[in-house]
């Protein structure tokens, strides 16, 4: 075996070191990234681009011809609509509640949870199912119960005193759709809090809380010094998901409400679609859509920037 | 050196002591258990009261007090199971002439065939999803790429798109293109919507498993489309079946896009059916609604057992690993 001779002069090597420059081969980046990136182009640049370049216009249904309007959307839409104004509060209005409401719910469901009572698997399983509850389901159900003459919750209400006949959840003169409204957004998206710092809670290291006991930390300061501090990143996480699916809320309205009693409940998308589809003025119906969605990306990116977040 | 000595009152002191720390942390984890468990219940109670109402005889769901019992609904299954009849026959002979409308037989209202509607149009949807986003999520873990983060952003910010805002372009290009009031459009419509979650989830999967691997497959030879196909993938599995979970529940509870792309009744899917059952005849159908949406709820409940780890790491595209 030591005698081996080494050939001398050019040789092939056995190892094809050859760069593998063929596009099927998959070294090329863009060979994996194509098909997701022209799907998605149809789905954001386009209807972007489109709903900027039919702002300038309007639709008009009797000659179905597009109507060059030059800028009167937009100088409508922000000096002479108090109805988008309207629309801008009850939005608003809604996410900051119902993201309030469900993080401390869901904070507090979090830890009994966590401070594992008997069956807390089998809990665990069944906090979940109203999360998979289609929205459109979710909103009947919420009217099943809310409704002003048999639902469940308005008649015990009624009989506690807490709500009286003539002003119900739903109908009346709305005073309280958007609770109405809120209760279901509440009731299906708390769980989404819970699971999300439950599984912070888990992931959480052992020996810090471990330390902060043995230093004598008692029960609300291992919350608010250990633990808090330490779900802050999922927490981010949730809060920016809540957030940007609340601004968009519209199914529970459409189905609930439709934007009534006399516009209280409706929020920026539900009047986007009211211009949109019910009044066929696709024009400012776009306008609209450009302005959600440009609010929508900043409020995402300037989110994303503070917090760090990282995929 | 003086040894301890316990006397057995010592003794007897330390057993009682102990006892009561049991009893006590006992007592604790009861009170726990009985708070906790009746929230869950009132997070629950609404899927209960909604099935119940899907079993009831008509003339008990409008009674007053609400009741919580399940009147007569055995006499509803006996004649079904012993009496051969349908199911939505048996329920309409309960509704009697009050409504007039709705059951089985009467056209526009069947939910069977829209049942199948769903199903074709979240299993289709899903396989696309799945495969593109794999090849894309596979990229977005392997490759370092310039503007890498501004990719990741770009996928992220679709699933923030508001709907309302996308539904309208695309209504108008799908007329242009004759892919309106189709079920192929309602498809590509739910693929765009599902894209971004699977993708991201996915790529979260990928991260999980060590480029040595891809590298180890390509120096035995593998391109690199080999190796992923032979290797790398099939380490995927659990996120493959998690993503296609998701994305079939999120496209079959999916309602507007369902609603605005599509007019023919024959081709709606069950969330838009369920909404005709609502004040389309004058009268809101309780009794039908309820029936239609336990059947669309339960087989989303069953699915999401088996995806109940994944659940978070999904909804939050892989961010938060639950």
């Amino acid at each position: 075996m030591a005698d081996t001779v080494l050939p001398r002069g050019k040789v092939t090597p056995i190892v094809d070191t050859r760069p593998r420059r063929k596009f099927w081969s998959g070294e090329n980046p863009l060979f994996w990234l194509i098909p997701a990136v022209l799907f998605l182009l149809l789905y954001s640049i386009f209807p972007l681009l489109f709903n900027i370049y039919r702002s300038f216009f309007e639709f008009s249904s009797s000659r179905k011809v597009w109507v060059d309007l030059g800028v009167r959307n937009w100088v409508e839409l922000f000096t002479d609509d108090p109805r988008f104004l309207n629309a801008l509060g009850v939005t608003l209005t809604y996410v900051a509640v119902a993201l309030a409401i469900q993080l401390l719910l869901g904070m507090l469901i979090a830890l009994l949870l966590d401070a594992k009572p008997w069956g807390s698997g089998l809990m665990q399983t069944l906090i979940i199912l109203p999360m998979v509850v289609a929205p459109a389901v979710a909103g009947l159900m919420g009217r099943l119960m809310m409704h002003s003459e048999f639902g469940v919750i308005s008649v015990y209400s009624y009989q506690l005193g807490l709500l009286e006949k003539s002003e119900p959840l739903l109908g009346g003169t709305g005073r309280f759709a958007l609770i109405a409204v809120l209760l279901v957004d509440i009731w299906q998206w708390t769980p989404f809090f819970v699971l999300i710092i439950l599984a912070g809670l888990k992931g959480m290291p052992h020996e810090v809380l471990e330390a902060a006991e043995v230093d004598g930390a008692n029960w609300f300061q291992r919350l608010t010094r250990v633990k808090i501090p330490l779900l802050f990143g999922v927490i981010t996480v949730a809060i920016l998901f809540r957030l940007v699916d609340l601004f968009k809320i519209f199914d529970y309205i459409a189905i609930m409400t439709a934007g009534g009693p006399a516009g209280r409940t409706e929020s920026v998308s539900y009047y986007s679609f009211v211009n949109t589809f019910s009044q066929v003025k696709w024009g400012y119906g776009a306008t609209i859509g450009v302005v959600i969605m440009v609010m929508g990306w900043v409020a995402a990116w300037i989110y994303q920037k503070v917090f760090r977040l990282k995929w | 050196m003086t040894s301890i000595v316990i006397t057995e009152a010592q003794r007897e002191a330390n057993r009682r002591y102990l006892v009561q720390q049991h009893r006590r942390h006992f007592i604790n984890k009861l009170i726990l258990t009985v708070i906790t468990g009746l929230i869950v219940l009132v997070f629950v109670f609404p899927i209960f009261y909604w099935a119940r109402l899907s079993i009831t005889p008509y003339k008990y769901v409008f009674t007053i007090p609400p009741r919580f019992d399940f009147p007569e609904t055995t006499r509803v299954w006996w004649s079904v199971v012993i009496g051969g009849r349908s199911y939505s026959d048996a329920m309409m002979e309960e509704v009697g002439n009050l409504t007039g409308v709705g059951g089985a037989g009467t056209g526009g209202y069947d939910i069977r065939p829209r049942i199948f509607n769903s199903v074709r149009v979240a299993g289709i949807s899903t396989l696309i999803v799945i495969i593109v986003a794999t090849f894309t999520a596979y990229a977005l873990s392997r490759f370092e790429m310039r503007f890498k983060q501004n990719i990741v952003f770009f996928i992220l910010s679709t699933r923030f798109m508001p709907g309302v805002a996308v539904v309208l372009p695309l209504y108008l290009m799908y007329r242009e293109i004759g892919l309106y009031d189709t079920l192929g459009g309602l498809i590509l419509a739910h693929v765009v919507i599902n894209l971004p979650i699977a993708t991201l989830l996915l790529k979260s999967f990928f991260d999980d498993i060590p480029r040595d691997l891809d590298d180890a497959a390509m120096v035995d030879g593998c391109t690199r489309f080999g190796a992923f196909w032979r290797i790398i993938v099939r380490y995927v599995a659990p996120g493959l079946a998690a993503a296609a979970v998701l994305c079939f529940i999120f496209s079959w509870n999916e309602f507007l896009f369902s609603l605005y792309l599509t007019r023919t009744p024959e081709l709606q899917t069950v969330p838009v059916t369920i909404r005709t059952y609502d004040a389309s005849a004058g009268t809101t159908e309780w009794g039908m609604m309820s029936a239609a949406g336990t059947a669309a709820i339960v087989p989303v409940f069953i699915f999401v057992l088996f995806v109940q780890r994944y659940l978070i790491r999904g909804l939050t595209l892989g961010a938060v690993r639950g």
